[in-house]
Formats: C-alpha cells, structure tokens, sequence
C-alpha cells in the first residue's frame, strides 16, 4: 500500500488548440475524501478520465493505487460518470450483475450484494423491473449501487449529486461518508461549494485548465482567515465605541469588526469581560470557500445560488 | 477472457428473449414457405378457368387426340364442329360465352404452330401445356407416315448421354442441388451479414448513446467489449440460422417417406438428392464465419463513429455497398459460375462470402481457389479487426459531429 490513491505529476490534455488541463499536479492520501471543485468547462471531468485511463496524458504521469492505471487497478475503483448511462432494456439487477462480473465478482456474491444495496435504498421491488421503468432519480441510484457495488479501495465520483433531490442527496451523502468511514479514498467533482464545504477533508480548486490551489480544507481556512471577528452580546453596543470602533458592520445580529488597527482579537475579548458584556458569540471568521476560490482564481463562479451566506461556525 | 465471455452472454441473452427475435425466428421460414405456397395456390388458381373452352380443329386429323390431351392434363375443352366458322367462335368470345378456343389447322400439321384466340393471353403454364399437347400429337401423327414409330420417337425424345463416370459420380440431381444450395447459400449469407452487422452497429451505438460505455470501458478494455459484442451477435445469428436449418431438415426427414407414401410415382431417391449434404453445409458455416466477423468489425466502427441514428443510416452506405455489389453479380450468374472475370472478383476477400460460396459448392472453380478465397478473407479480418478496433476505441468516447476521413486517419494511427 503506497500513501497516495492517486497521484498526478505534470499531466496536460490539449483537444486540439484548447487546452482542456495543464500542468497539473495532485496526490490523495489514502481514506481521505478529497473534493475538486471548479467551474463548469475548468477541467474536472478531463482530469478524472485521465485518471480512469479513458483519456490518456499528453504529458505527465498518473498513477492509480499505486501503479499504471491498468485494468485490475481500474477495476478496484467505483467509476461514476459525469455522463449517466444505464441499459435501459435490462433488468435493474441484471444491469448491476452484469457491472459486478465485468469487474471478475462472481455471479452469486454480486446477486446478493445487490439486493442488499437495493435494499438499503428502498429500490428491491423494483429490481426485476426494467431500468427505462424508473424514474430518473431510481435510475441514478441505480447508477450509484453499480459505483459501490464491488467494494472499490477509491471512489470516482463526478458531480454525483447533480439532479437529485434533497432527500436522496442526504442519501447519497451519508452513503459517501460510510465508505470513507470504512476506510474508502472519495475523489469527488462539483461546482456546489457549500456540498464540498460540509463533505470534504481535503478541496483542490481548479479555474480554467489550473490548478488553483489545494490541501486540507480546515489549514486552507486558517490559513485564508482575513482578521474578521464576529460578536453577538446582549445590550448596547456603547463600550464598542470605547474601543474606538465607530459604525461596526451588522450582519444580522452579529457585529463584524475588522482586527487590527488597534483592536486584537484577545484585546477586544479582555475588555468585553472587563465591561462584563453578555457575549453569546465571538469568532474569528474564516472565509467560506466559495470567497477563497474567488480570492485566487479571481473570476466569480458563473454558476448562481453558490454558498455565499457568512463563515462556517 | 472472462470478460470476453460477460459481454458475450449478456449481448445474447438480451437479444435471444427480445420479442424481434422470436418473432424473426419464427416469421422467416413460415413468410417463406407461405411465400412459396402463396404463389403455388395463385397459378393454381389462375389455371382453374370459370369459363369454357372450345377447339376447332380444321384438319380433322388432330382434334380428337388433342381434347383427349388436354383433359389428361386438366382442361375440358369443347371440341367445336369445323363447320361453325371461326367468326361465329370469335362472336362467342367476345360475348363471353367462352373465354377462348384454339384453332389448328395445316400449318400445325407441318410446324406445329396454332392460334389460341381469346381476350387474354393465356398463362404460362397453360400455354406450355398446350403446346407440349399439339406437338405430341402432330408428332405421333407424322411419325405413323413414317412407319417405325417407336425408334424414331426415341430418337426424337433427344439422344442421351449417358455418363459413365471414372471417378466420384455427379447426378443430374446432384448438380441441381448444388446450384439450389448455392443460391440459398448466397442469399442466407447476404442477409444474415447484412442483419447481423446491423445489430452490431445498433449494438455500439446503443451503448454509446446512453453513455454506458464510460463505465464499461473503465472495467473492460475497447478491444475486448467489441470481441464481446460481436460474438455475441453472432451466436444469437447461429442459434437463428441454426433454428431455420434444422426446421428445413426436419421437414425433409418427415417430408420425404410422406411424399414416398403418397406419391408412389416419385423417385425419392432423386428427391433426397436435392438435400444437401453435410459438406456443403460445413463451408456454408465456415464462410459465415469468416463472412460475419468481416463485416460485423466494419459495421461495430460505423457504429463507433456516429452519435446518433441518421448519421449511421448514412455511414453505413459504404459498407452496404460492399454487400450489396457481390449479391448483383451473383444474381447474373445462378447456374454457379457467370462471366470469367467474376470467379476472380470472388476472390476479393469482401465479396467472397456471396460469390465464392456457390461456386465452390457448384464446383465452378478449382478448389485451390476457395482455398485461396478463404485464407485472404481470414487476413483481411485481421487487418479490418485491427482498424475497427482503433476507430472502436477512440470512437465510442466522441460525442457530436462524425469524424472526417482525415480525423479517422488520425484515429487509426493513435498509439
């Protein structure tokens, strides 16, 4: 077992004259859940079908559980297409066997492993049914059983929440967390940043064809952190001007207060308890990451609704 | 392997229960024998004449005999008194008391030529036996001025050559059913080639455009996903075909000691003759074989190529065309062998399933060409199965417009 599920070393996909990635370097430890986020059209899914050998390098080396991505090592990974695809002639749990034996299970451990994830996703009744019988969601779960169904040691997942519903991506999220619970690496595409914010260990931004930066979600945040403090106490606010803070920034019940300036997080705290102020809060504010990714590809995400509301807590 | 063989069990197994399948199954041979049956009951049909016929015979030699023929062979004609005179006759038919009548006079007497008078023409097998009728006659009659009736009617009957053979014997009936199985043969190839490629294509295409590909091809290598595929069509092509022969083959097992029992006139030993034999049968397989892999590894690239149904139809020509050449030219040449230059373009490896079957079960062409025909199909399957599965592998994960030659090219040579 080398430490790294997959490792990226200088890899560039051009299509022609575009560039589709350049020069892009990754590792994943083992068991981490690693999100990588960008905009549509960045890159992400290019970089994952290199990773999956569909597409090959033009310069670079990608290295997959250790190795060459071979099919053996290929087959120890649950693939989840940005693409979905299913047969939709067959039959659900045929559809999942066939998937099971194409990667060498055999055919009575993947019958039984199936029923039990069809189980577990309230979808039995319907596995002697034909995939074109469910609706669009029933089939993505479907889809999803085919990812996990082999036990893979790294899930490949592209944007695998993109069109579910809010209950069936609580689903799939608590499926996500059990299998890096059981040790599982998750490399997951999305451009839904609040998404990456409550799944990920680890984030890798990317904005056109780049690598922005990546690493551990939580040192990326402190690290990111602006000197914002937040705090919510009861009564007037007179003894802020004391401090010489005039006019402080309201975000709903919350003061904002730029530090420095004169006004230390450990100062401001000191004399909040000397004025015997009543704080319900006081937090040094932490950027959400859609602000970091912001900060450093310097382009806001084209696509709307994007976690902009306050820090994390 | 085993991956070979998931991809192949499971292409079969869904095609073998779709209902086109069984419907195909079952449909071909009862469309064909209700076909071949159909178009026996309509000349029956058109023989049995409501209306009447009538003959005038103006010689006076001839009428008696030729009435007496034509009712052995199933027609009641109404021997007409010469004296009536033929526009009386031609007022009758047009009237439609009768629906015709025939006229013999001298000229039948010398070159057995005679009018048949009516509305419509007569049909062909109405005519042939109306002039096998008056000819018998005229000639029994001009054969007793002669005397020695017998010898010469021997001699007329046509000389006989008489093979006396010093090595494997040939009948008759062998060399016709050699011809009946080579064009059975030729055209039982064209379609199932042509059919099974088709689903090939269908198959890839199918695949591609409900993008399960990316997944199978991240478990599966391109080149083995479309050895898969296309074995698997072509066992449910051999279960099919496999189907259709033993259902003739039973037929001719039961259908011969019934003809034997109700037709005692027939010669079943000749009958089972036309059967053809397992030999033929073995090299029908084997230019299947060869055949199918052929045109399916053409076909599953079409199918690579395209994203959707209409750019297939149209990518698909060129192939066809490849089909659809060798068939014409074998359509000109059913007795086994055509024009020289075609046992030659026999040998090309894409026409040779449909044109160098029937001659090799004919005997038309020495047996160093079949070799010859085979061995160059063998290595044209491998150099198709090579390009078809560089453009397979590229193919199948392009979406939108169809590449250009030169793009296909740049396919091919991809490492």
């Amino acid at each position: 077992m080398t430490e790294h599920a997959v490792q990226l070393s200088g890899v560039t996909k051009r299509f022609g004259e575009h560039t589709a990635v350049a020069d892009f370097d990754l590792q994943i430890p083992r068991g981490t859940i690693l999100g990588l986020l960008g905009p549509n059209g960045s890159g992400k899914t290019t970089t994952i079908r290199m990773i999956m050998a569909i597409l090959l390098p033009d310069r670079g080396t990608v290295e997959l559980l250790g190795g060459s991505p071979d099919f053996a090592r290929r087959n120890r990974v649950g693939y989840l297409p940005e693409e979905r695809g299913v047969y939709e002639k067959m039959k659900v749990l045929e559809q999942l066997v066939f998937l099971g034996e194409l990667r060498g299970m055999t055919r009575q451990i993947v019958r039984r492993r199936a029923m039990e994830w069809l189980e577990r996703l309230g979808l039995e009744e319907w596995a002697n049914k034909k995939v074109q019988q469910l609706s669009k969601g029933m089939q993505q779960k479907v889809q999803f059983i085919g990812t996990v169904l082999h036990d893979p040691d790294l899930l490949i997942l592209d944007e695998p929440f993109s069109g579910l519903d809010p209950i069936n991506q609580d689903v799939l999220e608590s499926i996500v967390r059990e299998q890096q619970d059981k040790g599982t690496t998750i490399l997951f595409s999305t451009h839904l940043m609040d998404q990456a914010e409550r799944l990920c260990e680890r984030v890798c931004l990317i904005s056109r064809s780049r690598k922005v930066l990546d690493g551990n979600l939580k040192e990326l945040k402190r690290r990111e952190r602006t000197g914002t403090i937040a705090i919510e106490f009861e009564g007037d606010d007179t003894w802020l001007a004391r401090l010489g803070i005039t006019n402080p920034q309201r975000v709903d019940d919350a003061y904002h207060i730029e530090a420095g300036r004169g006004v230390e997080p450990d100062r401001l705290l000191a004399v909040a308890v000397a004025e015997r102020v009543m704080l319900r809060r006081f937090e040094l504010l932490e950027p959400s990451l859609h602000e970091i990714f912001v900060r450093h590809a310097g382009q806001p995400d084209p696509e709307p609704a994007l976690g902009v509301a306050g820090g994390v807590q | 392997m085993r991956q070979v063989w998931v991809v192949l069990r499971r292409e079969y197994i869904e095609r073998v229960k779709t209902k086109g399948f069984i419907i195909a199954t079952i449909a071909m041979p009862v469309l064909m024998i209700g076909l071949i049956g159909l178009s026996a009951f309509l000349s029956i049909q058109a023989e049995r004449s409501e209306r009447d016929l009538a003959l005038v015979d103006l010689t006076g030699q001839l009428g008696e005999t030729v009435a007496a023929g034509l009712e052995a062979v199933g027609y009641d004609v109404e021997l007409v008194d010469s004296d009536v005179g033929l526009q009386e006759m031609d007022r009758r038919v047009t009237e439609d008391e009768i629906e015709a009548y025939v006229v013999l006079d001298d000229l039948t007497i010398q070159e057995g030529t005679f009018a048949y008078r009516g509305n419509e023409a007569p049909g062909r097998v109405r005519a042939a036996l109306f002039e096998n009728v008056v000819v018998e006659t005229v000639l029994e009659l001009r054969l007793s001025f002669a005397g020695n009736t017998a010898g010469l009617r021997e001699l007329l009957a046509g000389g006989r050559l008489s093979f006396e053979s010093l090595g494997e014997e040939q009948s008759e009936m062998e060399r016709v059913s050699g011809i009946a199985t080579g064009f059975a043969g030729a055209f039982l190839l064209y379609f199932t080639m042509l059919f099974y490629g088709a689903y090939v294509l269908r198959s890839v295409l199918d695949e591609k455009r409900n993008r399960v590909v990316e997944v199978v091809v991240s478990s599966i290598s391109p080149w083995r996903l479309m050895l898969g595929k296309i074995l698997g069509v072509g066992s449910m092509g051999l279960t099919q075909v496999g189907i259709w022969v033993g259902c003739a083959a039973l037929i001719g097992l039961l259908g011969i000691p019934m003809i034997a029992a109700n037709w005692p006139a027939v010669d079943v030993g000749e009958l089972s003759q036309l059967m053809p034999g397992a030999g033929s049968l073995g090299l029908l397989l084997v230019f299947f074989l060869l055949g199918y892999f052929l045109y399916s590894s053409l076909f599953a690239a079409v199918g690579a190529m395209c994203s959707t149904e209409e750019e297939a139809q149209q990518a698909q020509f060129p192939v066809m065309m490849l089909l659809i050449i060798p068939f014409i030219l074998q359509m000109t040449s059913i007795e086994g062998s055509g024009l020289p230059w075609m046992d030659w373009a026999a040998l090309f490896p894409f026409f040779s399933p449909i044109m160098m079957y029937p001659r090799a079960v004919v005997g038309a062409v020495p047996w160093w060409m079949v070799a010859t025909s085979m061995v160059l199909m063998a290595a044209a399957l491998i150099g198709t199965a090579w390009v078809a599965g560089r453009i397979y592998r590229v193919g199948i994960l392009m979406q939108g417009k169809r590449p250009t030659l030169r793009e296909l090219v740049r396919w091919i040579k991809q490492a």
